[in-house]
């Protein structure tokens, strides 16, 4: 599903050059539920990033279902993130001057999908996260995990495989969080690998897997299922 | 390929948050209705600038000659003058007139075309020339004969009573005898200062009134002969193209030699006779060209500077937009599309006012009505203005990182 071979990125201002990321190695397969963990400026939402093609890496190998995704040019990159991508924002990001229906129209009217059909996308994921009778409001008149619970539901409304969360939680109270995480599993339930980061450990130890990062590496693997299987994947 | 048109989400986004928006497409609204009628104006006054006198306007021009000297002799320095001109290699005619087309001052009189007081009558300027007047002019004689040189005759001050046969325009033979054809007026017998009796011996094809402003400015007569009072002659002296500028200086020179006799003066091209004439209209029309230019670039630099404004408010959503999968063309074409929502609703409201301001003018300013034309052109002008303007904005939008929509909060 998601396979980085020693990716590296580095920015460069005028002044300083930061390694965000050294040789960065992981291995995500298809219906997985992978943790981010790691101190503040560690590289996990470069990794984030760079797989959700928001930016480029500075070398390395990265593929996205298979397929080499460095050479894509910009408008490729923005038709996979499309079709294959769904965010999910610490600070949700929902546009303010959008009701929830209009917000989680937005991706799919990029998509090209006819009227009915995004009608029917839409009530449908905002029925799963329980927001139906809202579709006319606007974001600012729902509370922070609803809000959240909105962008959730503009993430799944293109069915994408793929599912990436910045902490998702980070701007939530410890009950909201929980239920969203609630919401995040029942959908990894359904077949959508996730991969979310979170500072939360007890969050993390609730997805199947967790990576902790530090320095712009991968610096332990934990699996939370009991499975063995970890020590191959980080070696790729 | 680049999905919907997002044409609802736009509107409803700018229903929320309409205040830029509105005062806009205020703005387009306000200036197209001072383009358009500012460009009809212009037009008008083009067609008025545009007009021909009926005389050859790039050959031709006047000087006059004021004796002073106690023994002067007028009838014989104004029959000498016309030979010694006339002599000039190069000149193609010259006559006495009494008043120049187009110039702005001249005589008038009333034509009735029945004997007694109020009866009906046309006004018509009147211009006493010579037997040579219709060649210096350059104007055509289209029906009916030219004066004689017999027949010219000395107009001094205190003398009553009008010559016996005159020459009109077209244009003032409709205006008389609407029923008849120009050509039929010829012979007809038409009264001055109520009772006094003229014969239309000719008609020209066109000759225009010295008052460019007025309604019956294509409304002329020719009457045979010279003016003598005041010892006063003015010429007017027509020659072969490209010579025009040599010859004034001749002619001048050559009525300069009696310098100590009389007084030369207004020496003039007609070009420059008539140019003094319209130069309002120009000036108006240079006074509108800037209002316009100012005004639109005022409209074009704020429609840049809302998107602009829009594009550096809405920087974290765009960013989000392009995480979603926007590329950047979707990115540019939300902001022309919503330009071009903010610009049709001004350009409606322009329309309305555009034609406002029109019957405005028509009212108080005795201005034409708008040909109803002007408000698609226009329309098709300011959304293209429109576009052109959030070109550069939306062009910067695009240009946002999508790693925005994680990178900031
Ligand atoms: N656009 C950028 N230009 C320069 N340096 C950057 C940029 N983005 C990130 N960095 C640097 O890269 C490093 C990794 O940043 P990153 O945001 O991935 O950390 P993080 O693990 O997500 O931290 P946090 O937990 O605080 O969100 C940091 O040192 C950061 O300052
Ligand atoms: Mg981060």
């Amino acid at each position: 599903m998601l396979k980085m071979k020693n990716i590296s990125k580095v920015f460069r201002t005028e002044v300083v050059e930061t390694h965000a990321l050294r040789e960065f190695n992981l291995h995500v397969q298809e219906g997985d539920f992978v943790s981010v963990t790691g101190p503040s400026g560690s590289g996990k939402t470069t990794f984030l990033n760079i797989a959700g093609l928001l930016e480029t890496y500075s070398s390395g190998r990265y593929l996205l279902d298979g397929k080499d995704v460095s050479n894509l040019n910009d408008t490729a990159r923005s038709k996979l993130r499309n079709e294959k991508i769904g965010f999910i924002f610490q600070s949700f990001n929902l546009i303010p001057d959008l009701n929830l229906f209009d917000n989680v129209d937005v991706p799919l009217r990029y998509r090209g999908f006819n009227k009915t059909e995004r009608k029917e996308r839409i009530e449908h994921s905002l029925a799963l996260v329980g927001l139906s009778n809202r579709m006319k409001h606007l974001p600012a008149q729902l509370s922070g995990g609803q809000q959240q619970r909105v962008a959730i539901a503009r993430a799944l409304a293109g069915e994408p495989r793929f599912l990436l969360a910045d902490e998702p939680t980070g701007n939530l109270d410890s009950k909201m969080a929980f239920s969203v995480m609630e919401l995040l599993q029942e959908i990894n339930s359904k077949g959508t690998t996730i991969v979310m980061v979170t500072h939360d450990p007890e969050l993390a130890q609730q997805a199947k897997r967790n990576i902790y990062v530090r320095d712009g590496k991968v610096s332990e693997l934990t699996d939370n299922s009991g499975s063995s299987e970890y020590q191959e994947v980080v070696n790729g | 390929m680049l999905g919907t048109l997002e044409m609802g989400p736009i509107i409803r986004s700018l229903t929320r948050n309409k205040t830029g928006a509105v005062l806009i497409a205020l703005q387009i609204a306000v200036t197209m209705a001072i383009v358009l009628n500012a460009v009809f104006i212009i037009g008008e006054r083009n067609d008025l600038i545009a007009r021909v006198s009926g005389v050859d306007e790039a050959n031709s021009f006047q000087i006059s000659s004021t004796g002073f000297a106690s023994d002067f002799n007028h009838m014989q320095t104004l029959e000498q003058d016309l030979l010694d001109i006339r002599a000039i290699p190069g000149v193609v005619a010259v006559t006495t007139i009494n008043a120049i087309p187009t110039s702005g001052s001249g005589w008038s009189m009333s034509l009735q075309t029945e004997s007694g007081e109020n009866k009906t009558d046309v006004g018509t300027a009147v211009y006493m020339v010579d037997q040579n007047g219709i060649e210096a002019l350059s104007v055509e004689l289209i029906a009916g004969s030219n004066f004689s040189e017999n027949e010219i005759r000395y107009r001094d001050g205190n003398q009553e009573g009008w010559p016996q046969n005159i020459i009109i325009t077209k244009a003032l033979a409709n205006d008389m005898f609407p029923e008849l054809d120009y050509a039929e007026v010829v012979g007809k017998t038409v009264y001055i200062n109520y009772t006094e009796p003229m014969q239309i011996i000719g008609i020209i094809d066109q000759l225009q009134a010295p008052w460019i402003g007025w309604n019956k400015l294509e409304n002329a007569m020719l009457s045979p002969e010279h003016i003598a009072s005041g010892d006063f002659s003015r010429y007017f002296v027509r020659t072969e193209p490209g010579m025009r500028d040599d010859i004034m200086l001749q002619v001048e020179e050559l009525l300069a030699k009696r310098a100590n006799e009389r007084l030369v003066e207004g020496l003039r091209s007609f070009e420059e006779v008539r140019e003094r004439s319209y130069s309002r209209h120009e000036a108006m029309i240079q006074i509108l060209f800037v209002v316009m230019i100012t005004l639109v670039s005022i409209t074009g630099k704020g429609i840049v500077g809302l998107a602009s404004f829009n594009v550096n408010r809405r920087r974290k959503q765009i960013g989000t937009r392009r995480a979603l999968g926007a590329s950047k063309a979707q990115i540019i074409r939300y902001f022309m599309v919503e330009n071009f929502l903010i610009t049709t609703f001004g350009i409606v409201l322009g329309m309305a006012m555009t034609m406002g301001l029109n019957m405005t003018l028509v009212s108080v300013f005795e201005l034409g009505r708008m040909n109803l034309m002007y408000l698609p052109l226009g329309a098709i002008c300011f959304w293209l203005l429109g576009q052109l303007a959030v070109f550069g904005p939306a062009i910067k939008a695009a240009s946002t990182p999508p790693a925005l929509a994680t990178r900031t909060v």
